[in-house]
């Protein structure tokens, strides 16, 4: 069921285009990733879907009606520019800004100290922000965007400033929303994160979409079929026999006898055939294909360019 | 309570709960007010109560002066009907407790001279009270001497008003007052003028304290940036207000409570015209001394609520002007330091009106002032001089108040789409010339 659906956007700002025709859809319930290099577009998506600023023309629907100013109440934002009132103490700062979000004094004063006990923060109510670490502060503010239960959440950047430990605990609390009902939209450059809980993406790039669709399926479009064949016998007799069908990408020498190649497929040619081709040459140990990272998929979408590397996940 | 109250309420607490605001708003009064205690304190300390023992051995005073009960009589005269030598007060132990003698001659109607000795020297107030208060004793006893009953007597020693006009018939006298209000007006420019400084400059820091902070985009994503630059421009107000309010009520507290050492310097002849309850109009009419004509504008010719009613209004729309237009700076810079360059514009008309306001002293009706009390750029810092001096007509007012609150209606609005543009552009500052682009946007 379709959560967000964003049609034809377009933002224009004196001298650029920062959206030009966008139009994504998100589901219920999922967490979809919403990619692109710095400059593309995204932020500005960002702050319409949030109505800090408005579209030149297109409109968002959410829940399959359009989007009006009272649902602001239902979107929780974490922005990548984010902050808190350096001199304000932490209670009144999550209090304010819970209270903004239309929760009463009562309902937002029950909430914190849920997520406060959870997180085993209580002693740091009274204190300044000043007085905090970054992390601290960071923890703060992912707290006060989830407080009053929206039904959207989209956070720009949220690992950013977490070291490794509060990034799983952080990763943890978004998969448990996630689980909870709350569809998340994730602004990320980190790929790691996106291919660990990603359900579907968009790539955005010099603000058109350029990719777009669940993991597997954007993941699927951009496989390369090559395969990595690990095997017993001499690499020369290997590459010969490839001939004009498949082409070797790369080779490596694992000891004496065993070598791995990654080879590509040409032409309509299958695995099948390509092992038909090798196995009377050399005797096969494993094959599987390399399946292209977010990582490879994002720069071949903005540059493209660069196949797949060997970093490649394996499947 | 709706979003902007929230933030109303934020700001406002946010500022008023800090140091420096409790510094400002009641230490200082309280410092300046004290000082001025202080001051008068020394001067009483200096001026001790003096016993005064008048050896009247013709009894020509009947051991009695009169003395008013709203004075503050630096001395208590003591009467005998002894002779009293400067060698017995001197050295005798039955006169170490008085200050000074007083020796009323026999002839004292005649030779027109009474002689005091005294064990230190008594200050300038003193002698002239007690000059005063002998004098008016011994005429009555004069008067009654050639026969003059005591009635007809004061109905003669009524003081005269004279006051010198010009030749178009306007009094000079009444000028002077004029002047002293336009004075205390000028006073009241100048503490606009600083209002619109201090709190222009706040509401600027404290839009700039958001984008700095990165707190701004947090925030606009629950409320519409103008509802978050409204409620900063409506809280820092009310502090400016708060603040003003609380300096009122010391402010009078301090005048009420100095009312009675003024009163003390009021004329002599003034409480010698009270002796015998012939409390004439003319005593009103005292304007004889620079003191009186202040004393005048202040306690009687300023019309205060209205003034401080002005004060008030002209202060908001002042505000709401030029306050728009420090957050247009705050909302278009990055840092504390962008901020001087965007400044000057805003800061210009402001000084200039500011000196103006000098220039129009002692002509508050000349064309000048006319056009700086309708302008809306000076009228808030001109209009409350011409108020304080009583010249300007209602209609005058209304006029203003309507500029003033369209101007600052336009540069609310243009300030609100320079805002929603700025406060979300990290990492670089605006000039003038985009800012202007922004607003076209």
């Amino acid at each position: 069921m379709e959560m967000l659906r964003v049609d034809n956007i377009v933002k224009q700002y004196a001298g650029h285009r920062a959206l030009d025709d966008i139009s994504i859809t998100t589901k219920k319930g999922e967490i979809f990733g919403l990619l692109g290099p710095n400059g593309a577009g995204k932020t500005s998506l960002i702050r319409i879907i949030n109505q800090i600023t408005g579209p030149d023309s297109g409109k968002v629907f959410i829940e399959g009606r359009e989007l009006k100013r009272s649902d602001i109440e239902s979107i929780g934002y974490l922005p990548e520019e984010r902050g808190l009132y350096k001199k304000m103490k932490v209670r009144d700062q999550a209090m304010y800004f819970a209270r903004l979000k239309g929760l009463t004094k009562q309902e937002a004063k029950k909430r914190l100290d849920e997520w406060f006990e959870k997180f085993d923060i209580t002693s740091w109510y009274d204190k300044k922000v000043e007085e905090l670490s970054k992390g601290m502060a960071q923890k703060i503010q992912f707290i006060t965007t989830v407080l009053h239960e929206p039904k959207l959440l989209i956070l720009d950047e949220p690992f950013s400033g977490f070291d490794p430990i509060n990034t799983e605990i952080i990763k943890k609390e978004i998969l448990r929303l996630k689980a909870n009902g709350t569809s998340i939209m994730l602004s990320t450059h980190n790929m790691n994160s996106v291919e660990e809980i990603c359900d579907s993406i968009a790539l955005i790039n010099k603000a058109k979409v350029v990719v777009d669709g669940s993991l597997k399926e954007v993941k699927s479009k951009y496989r390369s079929h090559t395969y990595a064949i690990q095997f017993r016998g001499m690499m020369f007799g290997f590459a010969n026999a490839l001939f004009a069908d498949f082409s070797l990408e790369h080779s490596e020498q694992l000891d004496e006898h065993t070598a791995v190649a990654h080879v590509k497929l040409l032409k309509e040619n299958s695995l099948n055939d390509l092992l038909k081709t090798v196995m009377p040459i050399v005797e096969i140990e494993s094959v599987h294909e390399i399946i292209p990272n977010m990582n490879d998929i994002f720069i071949q979408a903005v540059t493209g360019s660069g196949a797949t590397t060997e970093g490649g996940q394996h499947e | 309570m709706s979003k902007i109250g929230l933030i109303i309420s934020r700001e406002y607490s946010s500022r008023v709960k800090t140091k420096t605001f409790l510094v400002l708003t009641i230490l200082v009064p309280v410092l300046v007010g004290g000082l001025a205690f202080f001051g008068m304190w020394l001067g009483m300390k200096q001026q001790k109560h003096l016993k005064v023992l008048v050896a009247d051995p013709r009894n020509l005073c009947e051991a009695k002066v009169y003395v008013g009960q709203n004075e503050n009589p630096p001395a208590t005269f003591y009467f005998s009907e002894d002779l009293v030598l400067i060698e017995e007060f001197e050295s005798s132990k039955k006169y170490e407790d008085y200050d000074m003698l007083i020796a009323i001659d026999p002839d004292v109607i005649t030779n027109r001279t009474i002689n005091a000795a005294s064990r230190e020297e008594p200050s300038e107030k003193t002698k002239a009270f007690l000059s005063s208060k002998l004098e008016a004793r011994l005429e009555e006893y004069y008067a009654i001497d050639e026969g003059i009953p005591l009635d007809k007597y004061h109905k003669i020693r009524q003081s005269y008003s004279f006051t010198v006009s010009d030749l178009q018939g306007k009094s000079f006298d009444d000028c002077e007052v004029q002047d002293v209000a336009q004075a205390v007006g000028m006073g009241f420019s100048f503490a606009i003028f600083l209002f619109l400084v201090i709190y222009g400059g706040l509401l600027m820091r404290s839009v700039l304290e958001e984008k700095t902070s990165r707190v701004v985009e947090i925030i606009v994503s629950s409320v519409k940036p103008f509802e978050l630059m409204m409620g900063k421009i409506i809280a820092v107000g009310l502090v400016g207000l708060t603040q003003f309010a609380i300096w009122l009520v010391l402010v009078i507290g301090i005048m009420m409570a100095m009312q009675p050492f003024f009163a003390g310097d009021i004329d002599p002849a003034m409480i010698a015209d009270m002796t015998n309850g012939l409390n004439t109009p003319a005593v009103e009419n005292l304007s004889v001394g620079t003191d009186n004509c202040v004393q005048e504008a202040i306690y009687n010719f300023i019309n205060w609520p209205i003034l401080l009613i002005l004060f008030v209004v002209y202060f908001i729309g002042g505000y709401l002007l030029y306050g728009s237009l420090f957050a247009i700076v705050g909302a278009a810079s990055d840092s504390e330091a962008d901020t001087q360059q965007l400044l000057i514009p805003v800061l210009l008309p402001l000084m200039f009106v500011y000196f103006l306001s000098f220039s129009i002293i002692g002509n508050a009706d000349g064309a000048a002032a006319i056009w700086g009390s309708q302008i809306p750029f000076s009228s808030p810092i001109i209009m409350l001089q011409r108020v304080a001096t009583g010249t300007v007509g209602i209609w005058e007012v209304v006029i203003s108040l309507i500029l003033l609150a369209g101007t600052f209606v336009l540069t609310t609005y243009l300030a609100g789409k320079v805002y929603r543009v700025g406060i979300l552009l990290y990492g670089k500052k605006a000039s003038w010339r985009e800012i202007i682009k922004w607003i076209k946007h």
